[in-house]
């Protein structure tokens, strides 16, 4: 016997289908984002047989926009992806990518490296990009030493001890924001903000194979992260390894968020919006949410770094402005439309 | 001594100095109903978080089928034991039917999707629990009464042998709190499941479990069949309250009188038949 509920529940095919339908989204995203810009280019003539060199559409095409789209895509996949799942382990509607410290942590790394000087290259990265990395992973490390310290998963130790850090942190950045040079801080700000550029095709594979390495991962984990959302307790008598669980979970989550950061400075409320929005259309089941996350991330970030460099075309705005100015007014509709749908809100 | 739950010798503090629970032991036999009860602060939900594996104890052991519990890993554990705590807050609006298939996590395969057989332990569940009528809705929609039905249901689904709940009626009015453990009973006597609930409602207890625990603020506890245990003496002891004692046909009841309650005059807390 088959009932209505049981069929409302996500089979396979639905994954499927639904993920595929939203890769396709994805796809015509990126080739229509890519035909935009303060330049006209066609497809045809970008791949028309003529000799490429003396063919400028392609090589705007593919030297300069495709880069660009391609880190769009894989920084907003990795924070609404790794805000989704600080959701779900926290069990708090508030927390983002950076709630445990990861963006003062990364914020003060590339202080120090501006501040410092540095003008080396580790693998063609800048010394902003490697100490923000370092800066991201060395402070969530730091958040769950001082989380575990003050209980064994105590989800609120957890967020105070990110509340610290972050506040900590921050009056760090501002002391040498306050005695550093004024060109400085102003590179700084900048990447404070959120930027894109074109990035090497290297480093956006690798970056590419991280970051859907890790969506993968976490998916495998979804089920595990459903039963979490009900609280650690439940989820343990649930039979879910809850320690095992928690630990891929924030070091994939921090880990994402970390090679996302690094790569394009602090992009705001993607991690926040997006993972709200997709559940509040989708439902809350993180096998779905985790990779639909993911895609709808990378949609939104495309389409927010497109308005970011034609809107005020030649010169370009922060990406970081314009989700916020985007994405804010989206999510309010989302949330007056849907909000019977979230439990929290009751 | 022997039984599906075998605690020995038990002790357990939150602070070194106070000790919540003091060597403490008792068998419960498979297939029989336990109530614990005890006032405020005498450390039933403790002990159920003792039994569950969620504390560890200072002292003595608790097994389950013969084995130390802190032997099992936590699928091994949940395949044995499930709990029902009190007024699980869902966070994110999921439905009863996703809540209770939540119970079959562990066993769901590589790709996390559930089995047909997974699919039939939860029909059976919601069928048992009198939930399937609104499996389709969202767990925030639902009644405190309905609700707990439905971790009941979870905890049923994940087909234990033995089944924990902290208080489970603590929020539902008078039908509500006969139909839990109308359900519950039902659980035991129709699929031989080993119950152990905690609660303050003695009544229900005395109508209910075979046999009782009770515990006293002082570390004291007295474990027998429910109708050795539970007696007017006994729980004015335990309670430190004045207990007026009926019975109505097979059921003793308890009522506690207060000293400005209306009739304590006139009862002058005699026991006594209706």
């Amino acid at each position: 016997m088959r009932t209505e509920a049981m069929d409302q529940l996500l089979r396979p095919k639905k994954l499927i289908v639904t993920t595929g339908l939203a890769l396709g989204v994805l796809v015509i995203v990126m080739v229509a984002c890519s035909l935009v810009g303060s330049e006209e280019i066609s497809l045809r003539t970008a791949f028309s047989r003529s000799d490429a060199a003396s063919n400028p559409d392609h090589e705007i095409l593919v030297r300069v926009r495709l880069p660009r789209i391609i880190l769009a895509c894989l920084v907003g996949a990795a924070l609404a992806c790794s805000g989704a799942v600080f959701q779900a382990l926290l069990r708090n509607p508030l927390a983002d990518p950076y709630i445990l410290g990861i963006s003062s942590g990364a914020g003060l790394g590339a202080m120090i490296a501006v501040v410092g000087g540095l003008n080396w290259t580790l693998w063609g990265r800048s010394p902003i990009a490697v100490f923000a990395f370092a800066g991201a992973l060395g402070t969530v490390w730091l958040v769950w030493f001082i989380g575990r310290l003050t209980g064994k998963f105590h989800v609120t130790g957890l967020l105070l001890a990110g509340v610290v850090v972050n506040a900590f942190f921050s009056a760090v950045i501002m002391f040498l924001t306050s005695i550093a040079k004024s060109e400085q801080v102003y590179s700084t700000i900048f990447w404070l903000m959120g930027n894109m550029a074109e990035e090497d095709f290297l480093v956006l594979w690798v970056g590419a194979g991280c970051v859907i390495g890790g969506i993968a991962a976490l998916f495998f984990i979804s089920p595990q992260l459903n039963a979490l959302s009900f609280g650690a307790e439940d989820a343990r008598s649930m039979g879910v390894n809850i320690a095992r669980t928690r630990t891929i979970a924030f070091a994939i989550a921090a880990g994402i968020t970390a090679i996302a950061v690094s790569l394009s400075g602090l992009i705001g409320f993607v991690g926040l919006v997006v993972p709200h929005a997709v559940r509040l259309v989708f439902g809350p089941d993180h096998r779905l949410m985790v990779p639909l996350s993911g895609i709808v991330g990378a949609i939104f970030l495309v389409v927010a770094d497109t308005l970011a460099r034609t809107i005020i075309a030649p010169a370009q705005l922060p990406v970081g402005v314009v989700t916020a100015i985007v994405g804010g007014p989206v999510f309010l509709v989302l949330l007056v439309k849907h909000s019977r749908k979230i439990g929290w809100l009751k | 001594m022997s039984g599906i739950i075998e605690v020995r010798n038990l002790s357990f503090g939150y602070t070194s100095k106070s000790a919540v629970l003091k060597d403490i032991g008792f068998a419960v036999p498979s297939r029989t109903f336990l109530g614990i009860v005890g006032p405020n602060g005498a450390g039933k939900s403790t002990l159920l978080n003792l039994m569950s594996g969620a504390l560890k104890p200072r002292s003595g052991t608790i097994t389950i089928d013969a084995a130390s519990i802190e032997s099992y890993s936590a699928q091994e554990l949940a395949a044995r034991v499930a709990v029902v705590r009190q007024e699980s807050v869902p966070i994110f609006g999921f439905s009863v039917m996703e809540t209770v298939l939540m119970a079959r996590t562990p066993y769901f395969g590589a790709a996390g999707f559930e089995s047909q057989a997974d699919r039939d332990i939860v029909k059976d569940a919601l069928e048992l629990t009198d939930t399937t009528a609104f499996a389709s809705r969202p767990l925030t929609s639902l009644s405190s009464g309905e609700r707990q039905r439905v971790f009941i249901a979870r905890a049923l689904a994940q087909n234990s042998p033995i089944l924990l709940l902290d208080e489970p009626t603590s929020f539902l009015d008078l039908k509500h709190q006969v139909g839990i453990y109308d359900l519950l009973k039902a659980a035991q006597l129709e699929k031989g499941k080993t119950i152990v609930a905690v609660t303050h409602d003695i009544n229900l207890a005395c109508q209910y479990c075979d046999e009782a625990l009770l515990l006293g603020t002082d570390n004291s506890y007295r474990h027998g069949p429910a109708n050795e245990v539970l007696t007017a003496e006994q729980i004015k002891e335990v309670f430190d309250v004045r207990i007026f004692a009926g019975r109505v046909g097979q059921e003793r009841f308890f009522m506690p009188l207060g000293k400005r309650a209306k009739d304590n005059a006139q009862t002058n807390a005699k026991t006594g038949k209706i």
